[in-house]
């Protein structure tokens, strides 16, 4: 166990009133009608979200991470740069991580100036991940974000970012997708000579790639902590051909949890919202996770085998607790569960989703408390215990 | 029936798969952005002419690439590919997609078209009669917007469908959403259609829900002097659907290609 060991908490602004007739609709993304979104409850959701990412700071975690995406409830937050104004002016020292805008939906350079503001308005307290943008980002944005050229794109947009943020302005940039004639951003980033950069993933040898390229730090995403873990020494090994050593704190794991006294309960508790959180929230056509040329024919037919199998056997709770998609129960239990991956995955770094779907405030209220005054300091107990 | 004969040819870097019957002159078919339903109903065209289906780069047999992004990439395979066979002269014909590779190529290339067939082109913006966008239709009612007889399908899709038949698909929509994702028709046609100045048919299904037959008018008003056939009852796939497709290019391109 590492003594320097990190707690992030994502909140991914759920817009938790469920329609009426849910079964109505193929998809919570996309497509599903902004006809069900109201106003008034989307209005009460960013308070109490607010007052969810104080008390996160209050309770001693390291980190609040925000995110990006359009046209679903899975999100209320289109532009996270937004959100982490208000939260930084909401906050006081709490590391915030944007994680984040999808460098292909905006233009690089506006990017590097919008994160360089967060970072100097918030006296440096930023870390910034960068998305490939799923594929239903894809199917809601202008379609001349074309994504047959959604990687190469991508990977050039970070060029120019990075090129903007540590090599003194002006400069020009001349790319297939881009040309800066003055890449000259004002403002910098507070922090020099760049805040810490995480590639996000689901564990693809192209995002894996693009980490150790761009010596970046590595965080995957809403996949069973087995693919984590593979994506994370596929990450060390090619890290060690280059020569460079993959740290802990490089690492993410990321997890949805819910803790409470017992197993029972936490059981009793979470697991009504954590369902929907996977019935609903993750509701979604196979053909807008995968917009055309967004994978390889190789890739996608991986994606195609697997989907059979799903269709074969639906994910259960048990299977789900099985997977590592989610750690729940007593403290004791899910600080073993949490301290086993981060073993696993030589990581010091993890990434909490503590409110979840429709779940109410006092739950979720009560969960991040837990976490904070009971599984935190078993986690740490163990990282400073002699061995 | 005969077959077709198969070759390959390496043009500007991407191997381009061609199946060929027939000893007439040339006649170059341009398909549409799919090859489920295969070739074979153009069959009878190799009794008078020499047959030429090309699969486009991304498609069928053909080699990807993913730098073939613009109609104009299209139309310079098609002009390496001409010049590979040594043909001058030609029929041109394209359907769909290929209809507008193939309306591009007319207007450069208009010296060297006995006649041309364009057969539900796709690549006009008519407001009144606009092109379905197939990529956003759900999956399962692609089929009943492509054809008005569904038995066109019969034999030529597993049911249910294989993990690797749907990849072949999916790597076939990336092929044309290099060239089509961003919009559902190309934005300087019209402006060019006026230099075809050749025989040109304008053939159509009259239930076409993908490019629909109230277009016809528009290509009508842009190439002077193009005649018009359409099909009662068939719909996109037309010649999958009706052998009268056929036996119209067959028809009108004999008048003029007497070479």
């Amino acid at each position: 166990m590492f003594d320097d060991i990190e707690f992030y908490v994502f909140n991914h602004h759920h817009y938790g009133k469920l329609p009426d007739r849910i079964d109505d609709y193929a998809s919570s993304w996309v497509d599903y009608p902004n006809s069900e979104f109201d106003p008034q409850v989307g209005h009460e959701l960013y308070e109490r979200y607010t007052r969810e990412l104080k008390l996160v700071e209050e309770l001693g975690f390291d980190a609040i991470a925000l995110n990006e995406h359009h046209n679903t409830a899975y999100s209320l937050q289109p532009s996270p740069t937004v959100r982490a104004g208000h939260v930084i002016a909401s906050t006081e020292k709490i590391k915030i991580l944007v994680s984040g805008i999808p460098l292909n939906l905006s233009m690089p350079n506006r990017v590097a100036e919008e994160y360089a503001m967060l970072d100097v308005m918030s006296g440096g307290r930023m870390e910034f991940g960068f998305p490939l943008g799923t594929g239903m980002e894809y199917w809601s944005n202008a379609a001349q974000i074309n994504p047959t050229t959604a990687r190469e794109r991508f990977r050039e947009g970070l060029q120019v970012l990075l090129q903007a943020w540590e090599q003194p302005g002006p400069t020009s940039f001349e790319g297939e997708h881009f040309f800066y004639r003055f890449l000259n951003p004002w403002p910098r980033p507070y922090q020099q000579p760049r805040p810490k950069i995480y590639i996000v993933g689901s564990g693809s040898p192209e995002t894996v790639d693009l980490a150790v390229e761009f010596d970046a730090g590595y965080s995957v995403v809403f996949v069973p902590i087995a693919n984590q873990l593979r994506a994370f020494e596929s990450l060390r090994e090619k890290c060690a051909a280059r020569g460079r050593t993959l740290r802990p704190q490089d690492l993410l794991i990321t997890t949805i949890v819910y803790v409470a006294d017992t197993d029972e309960e936490a059981e009793r508790e979470g697991r009504p919202h954590i369902e929907r959180f996977f019935s609903w929230f993750h509701r979604v056509q196979p053909k807008y996770l995968s917009p055309p040329g967004y994978v390889s024919r190789e890739n996608y037919l991986r994606l195609a085998s697997s989907a059979a199998l799903a269709e074969a056997k639906e994910s259960t709770w048990e299977d789900m607790l099985a997977l590592g998609r989610i750690a729940c129960g007593s403290p004791d239990t899910v600080a073993d569960t949490l301290s086993r991956w981060a073993e696993e995955a030589q990581c010091s770094r993890v990434l909490l989703q503590l409110s979840s779907a429709d779940m109410p405030e006092e739950k979720a209220v009560k969960n991040m408390t837990l976490f904070a005054k009971e599984v935190i300091p078993r986690i740490r107990a163990r990282a400073t215990a002699p061995a | 029936m005969t077959a077709f004969k198969q070759a390959r040819f390496e043009l500007a870097g991407v191997e381009v798969a061609v199946s060929e019957l027939g000893d007439g002159p040339p006649l170059l078919f341009l398909h549409g952005a799919g090859t489920v339903t295969g070739f074979d109903a153009l069959l009878p065209l190799a009794g008078h002419f020499r047959l030429i289906v090309p699969n486009h780069p991304g498609f069928g047999a053909s080699s990807d690439d993913p730098q073939i992004r613009s109609v104009h990439d299209y139309e310079r395979i098609y002009l390496d590919l001409l010049d590979a066979l040594g043909i001058d002269e030609l029929t041109l014909a394209g359907h769909s997609m290929g209809g507008w590779i193939a309306a591009t190529l007319a207007i450069s290339q208009r010296a060297r078209l006995h006649s041309l067939v364009l057969a539900a082109p796709w690549g006009l913006r008519v407001a009144e009669h606009p092109t379905v966008d197939l990529f956003s239709l759900p999956d399962a009612e692609v089929p009943a917007y492509l054809a008005a007889d569904l038995s066109v399908f019969a034999g030529k899709a597993p049911d249910p469908p294989t993990p690797d038949w749907l990849a072949d698909r999916y790597r076939e929509s990336t092929s044309a959403a290099r060239l089509l994702w961003a919009h559902t028709y190309d934005q300087s046609l019209a402006r060019w259609l006026h230099r075809i100045e050749v025989p040109t048919l304008l053939l159509w299904g009259e239930s076409d829900r993908v490019v629909p037959v109230g277009q016809l008018g528009s290509w009508q008003s842009y190439i002077s002097g193009a005649s018009a056939c359409t099909l009662p009852g068939v719909g996109h796939l037309l010649f999958d659907e009706s052998p009268e497709a056929v036996e119209a290019i067959d028809e009108f391109a004999l008048r003029y290609a007497d070479g």
